[in-house]
């Protein structure tokens, strides 16, 4: 068992790590710049990611490889800080890792199904190889599922996707293979948390992990009933299904409308009245980074303070690429400026 | 020295003069806003004016103007510039926008073929050593080839595709691999867009580069120059536009920032038949200048009301200090404004701290010092903390006097004393350690005494019973504390046994039930009802309640003891000043008599700044956790008065 004191030296580090992260003010500054360039360069400049772009030259860099920087960045942190106090010993922390190997398989899964060919490659993220238990690079060899699931076989991928019934033209749900990988994902994460940590740290961790469970059902909820019209059945076949995360969640999911499913929401889950469909996923995902936010000057377990960080490194993440976006396709800074998670 | 009277207003007019009438809530400087409906329906079509504010846009276009003509925005008169609509901003923006688009479209073009270029010759750099004409190699039939630099991450992705061609690296950094690849030329658009898929940073060498790599580098760095010269010409063209177009970028966004100022106050108005709502409060004193500044329009109707009239508002605090106070709000606000009508303890606090400061930080010299110094923050840097400087200097003055003591010279007023005959003075420290600790606890218990009494003079103003009568700083808790402490003093002290039977029944016993059973009580004398609990749904069993009381009494006790003790702090601080300075003078002793001045300067300055920061951080705790604790309730409201600020948004 981990004791919840031995990694504090982690938690300051990712506190001051924190502390530099981009602020509403870098936000603002990126709105006014007019081109891509004009953004790395600014970016290039700042605190955080001085030395993850430091070798790039602005003009021009593919805004791709600029977002890979940030999250190669983002994930080479993690590492680092795992490695830090030798937190990588602890199952748990492998958390980012298996999440990362995750999303390389259904990459996979998606380039099967759509047939085209090396996408998968060209899509796999170099800096993740190196540290998967799982060799991706010798998954690109597998040409259809059943290929796949050869070359899963006494992986911990194996026994979820396994039972994934497969078409006639060789493809299978994708959809289907996601619910199924992220849940054994979080049954997983969840039993390691159990397995390496006690008392009061297992139940922040617990919380945390199951907070961020109920987040993702209730958004994607949402959005199949809201832009797919998607039946209460359809919508409860397709949560994460995990013991305790749904409390009175089924209640939500009966719901008729995307109306009364907002009413439900600004209910239940915000400090004020949703009415505007377009805005309660933005109004969530600020309310969560907000959550998190605390969580990271709260808390001084190791594991939740990490999870927190992670999670709000990916959203800043997301923040750049909008706003990159955004820029290039000309929207009004303003605009941008409200889609983003500024709090 | 209390609180500000206020009054709630309510302006109510035609929506065309909405924005003049808020311009004008700004101009008085003394109107703090409130959201006019706290709960809004539509059914009685009662509305919040929440509209898209429409300057923002141009807000960020004209950030945007400016950051490319390098004008720092700063704040201008904008009154007599004209545009008024978003529509007139944006017409304006894209004049001046098209005045140098051209010109900075060229100079971006320059600057990305001098990046290319330099990228070109790094990559020759890293080519050295090939020494085969470039031409030769690009004009291969059959073979296409590409120079440039991938990604090292993907490097290990390369054995993993069928796809013909072969990547020669030259030299791999941290980030990048230089390097080369060749391919059949008729599979190049495939493989061109594989690497590209890599991100593949391709660098393309100008037409003229040709010979080995010395001869390229020497054509590249003459064709960078050339670039560089259109670079700097379309450079002095900008710095031109920039000078022409200054005063109005700068007018237009001061204007803009007021106006997206105003209308963002626009979220606070209601709307309801074609009228708009505006509430907030008007400090008392400037109700008439207020209302003055409203006779201007046709239809505005202004209403005064007493502060309490709309329970959905909470009135703002503003302290009432005088001159000898005033700095000393700082540490008030620090710990939190107390509401409307609850107790202004600044007056309290400036007494308090200064004479805590003087006492443990007390030299003649070192005070005068810290006046002075008190006068130069003031000016430059902080008022307030300046304030708070030359009023602690001074106390500081006051008690140095008393224990003789200037810049840790402690005989040196012993001759004025002997003098005037006073024969108790000067105080020294080391003489009278006792005396000294003792008349610390003192100062703590009658601090403690009497922050108890305002916390009663403060509950029976709320018609608290609870907090006045009792609980453990109400009527209940001061008896208490106070028989405790006579009863203690006189037994020790002065030998005189007054702890009797009746004494303690009456004076200890009796409140401490008082306190035990504080709620219940207090839910009696209020509601003529008994309840173990506040909270009429709270089901509270009889040995719940027991038990959660027993914890807190031994809490409240624990209190008491460690609040007074906490005092000793203030003696401890007498000694240790008077010890660090004798430090000080035996250093002094120690060396040449050259060397004693620059002895005694630094070690005064030494001890000014240590303890002097260290007393004031102590005080501070005192205050805050000893002396506020028992009364404060800071949940007030600062008072805002709605403005729009240049610097915020400019930020």
């Amino acid at each position: 068992m981990l004791d919840g004191l031995a990694s504090n030296a982690t938690v300051a580090k990712i506190r001051a790590l924190h502390g530099k992260m981009l602020k509403k003010e870098n936000y603002r500054e990126m709105l006014t710049r007019r081109s891509v360039p004009e953004i790395a360069e600014y970016l290039a400049a700042t605190p955080r990611y001085k030395q993850a772009l430091k070798d790039i030259d602005p003009m021009t860099v593919h805004r791709g490889f600029i977002e890979e920087l940030l999250e190669k960045d983002n994930f080479d942190t993690y590492i680092r800080l795992c490695q830090f106090q030798q937190l990588y010993k602890v199952p748990f922390f492998d958390f980012l890792i298996e999440k990362a190997e995750i999303n390389c398989i259904l990459m996979l899964i998606n380039s099967i199904n759509t047939g085209v060919d090396r996408s998968y490659l060209n899509d796999l993220p170099g800096y993740v190889i190196k540290h998967t238990k799982l060799d991706l690079l010798e998954l690109s060899s597998a040409g259809d599922f059943t290929q796949l699931m050869k070359l899963l076989r006494g992986t911990r991928y194996h026994k979820p996707l396994v039972r994934v019934p497969l078409s006639e033209d060789g493809k299978v749900d994708y959809t289907d293979c996601e619910v199924r990988l992220r849940t054994q994902y979080y049954v997983n994460l969840l039993q390691e948390a159990k397995d390496s940590f006690a008392d009061s740290q297992l139940e922040e961790v617990t919380r945390m992990v199951k907070a961020d469970i109920r987040f993702k059902n209730l958004i994607n909820a949402y959005r199949m009933k809201a832009f797919y019209g998607f039946s209460a059945e359809q919508i409860k076949k397709h949560q994460l299904k995990i013991a305790s995360t749904g409390r009175k969640l089924d209640e939500y999911y009966n719901l008729e409308t995307p109306e009364q499913m907002l009413e439900w929401l600004s209910r239940h889950e915000m400090q004020s009245e949703i009415t505007d469909g377009a805005q309660i996923e933005l109004k969530m995902q600020r309310d969560r980074f907000k959550k998190l936010e605390h969580s990271i000057y709260r808390s001084f377990s190791a594991p939740v303070v990490l999870y927190a960080f992670t999670e709000l490194c990916s959203f800043e993440t997301s923040n750049i690429t909008h706003i990159i976006e955004g820029i290039r396709y000309g929207v009004d800074p303003s605009y941008i400026e409200n889609n983003i998670l500024i709090c | 020295m209390g609180i500000e009277k206020m009054e709630l207003v309510t302006l109510v007019g035609k929506m065309d003069e909405l924005d003049r009438c808020l311009a004008k809530c700004c101009e008085s400087g003394c109107f703090h806003i409130e959201p006019a409906f706290s709960s809004v329906g539509t059914a009685n079509g009662l509305t919040m004016l929440n509209e898209k504010n429409g300057y923002t846009a141009q807000l960020k276009e004209f950030e945007r103007l400016a950051a490319e003509l390098g004008i720092e925005l700063k704040e201008t008169d904008h009154s007599d510039y004209a545009p008024h609509s978003p529509e007139e901003f944006a017409l304006r923006a894209k004049h001046i926008g098209e005045s140098f688009e051209e010109i900075s479209r060229r100079k971006k073009d320059a600057q990305q073929k001098i990046s290319e270029m330099n990228g070109a010759i790094t990559q020759i750099t890293h080519l050295k050593g090939m020494n085969s004409d470039f031409r030769e190699i690009f004009s291969c039939k059959y073979v296409a080839s590409r120079i440039g630099r991938l990604p090292t991450d993907n490097l290990e992705k390369l054995d993993y595709y069928d796809e013909n061609f072969f990547f020669i690296p030259f030299e791999t950094q941290d980030l990048f691999c230089w390097g080369m690849y060749f391919c059949p030329a008729e599979e190049k658009a495939i493989i061109d867009d594989l690497f590209r898929s890599m991100y593949f940073e391709r660098i393309t060498l100008p037409n003229f580069v040709e010979g080995d790599s010395d001869e390229a580098v020497r054509k590249l760095t003459q064709s960078i120059s050339e670039q560089q010269a259109i670079v700097d010409s379309c450079q002095k063209e900008l710095d031109t536009i920039s000078g022409q177009a200054r005063e109005e970028i700068l007018k237009a966004y001061s204007k803009l920032v007021y106006l997206h100022g105003i209308f963002e106050l626009h979220k606070k108005v209601g709307f309801l038949s074609g009228k708009f709502y505006i509430k907030g409060f008007v400090p008392k004193r400037d109700k008439q200048r207020f209302s003055d500044l409203m006779k201007d329009f046709d239809s505005l109707a202004v209403t005064f009301m007493p502060p309490d009239t709309d329970a959905n508002c909470t009135p703002p605090t503003i302290l009432k200090n005088s001159i000898f106070t005033r700095p000393f709000r700082m540490l008030v606000e620090m710990y939190g404004l107390p509401n409307y009508g609850g107790f202004n303890p600044t007056a309290f606090v400036a007494v308090t701290y200064s004479i805590l400061f003087g006492i443990m930080f007390g030299d003649l010299g070192q005070g005068f010092l810290v006046v002075l110094l008190g006068f130069i923050v003031g000016k430059k840097i902080n008022r307030d903390a300046g304030g708070i400087m030359i009023r602690c200097g001074l106390a500081s003055m006051i008690f140095g006097t008393l224990y003789g003591s200037v810049f840790g010279f402690e005989d040196l007023l012993d001759p004025m004393y002997e003098q005037l005959g006073i024969s108790f003075l000067p105080l020294k420290a080391f003489h009278e350690t006792g005396f000294i600790l003792l008349t610390a606890v003192g100062i703590g218990i009658a601090l403690i005494a009497f922050s108890m009494l305002i916390n009663i003079y403060v509950g029976f103003k709320e018609k608290d019973y609870e907090k006045a009568i009792f609980g453990c700083n109400g009527i209940a808790g001061l008896i208490f504390y106070g028989s405790v402490v006579t009863g203690l003093v006189a037994t020790i002290m002065f030998d005189v046994k007054i702890m009797s039977a009746p004494f303690v029944i009456c004076l200890i016993v009796i409140p401490l039930l008082c306190i035990f059973c504080r709620v219940p009580f207090s839910l009696a004398v209020k509601y003529k009802k008994f309840r173990l609990s506040a909270d009429e749904e709270e089901k509270v069993t009889i040995g719940g309640f027991i038990v959660e009381n027993f914890f807190e009494m031994f809490e409240f006790m624990l209190s008491y003891i460690s609040n007074t003790m906490s005092f000793l702090r203030v003696g401890g601080f007498v000694l240790s000043h008077a010890g660090m300075m004798l430090v000080v003078m035996t250093l002094m002793d120690m060396v040449s008599s050259t060397a004693q001045p620059f002895v005694l300067v630094i070690g005064n300055a030494f001890v000014m700044a240590m303890e002097g920061m260290i007393v004031a951080i102590q005080i501070i705790r005192l205050e805050f956790y000893e002396i506020f604790s028992r009364f404060s309730e800071s949940d007030g409201v600062p008072f805002e008065p709605v403005t729009v600020s240049f610097s915020a948004q400019a930020e």
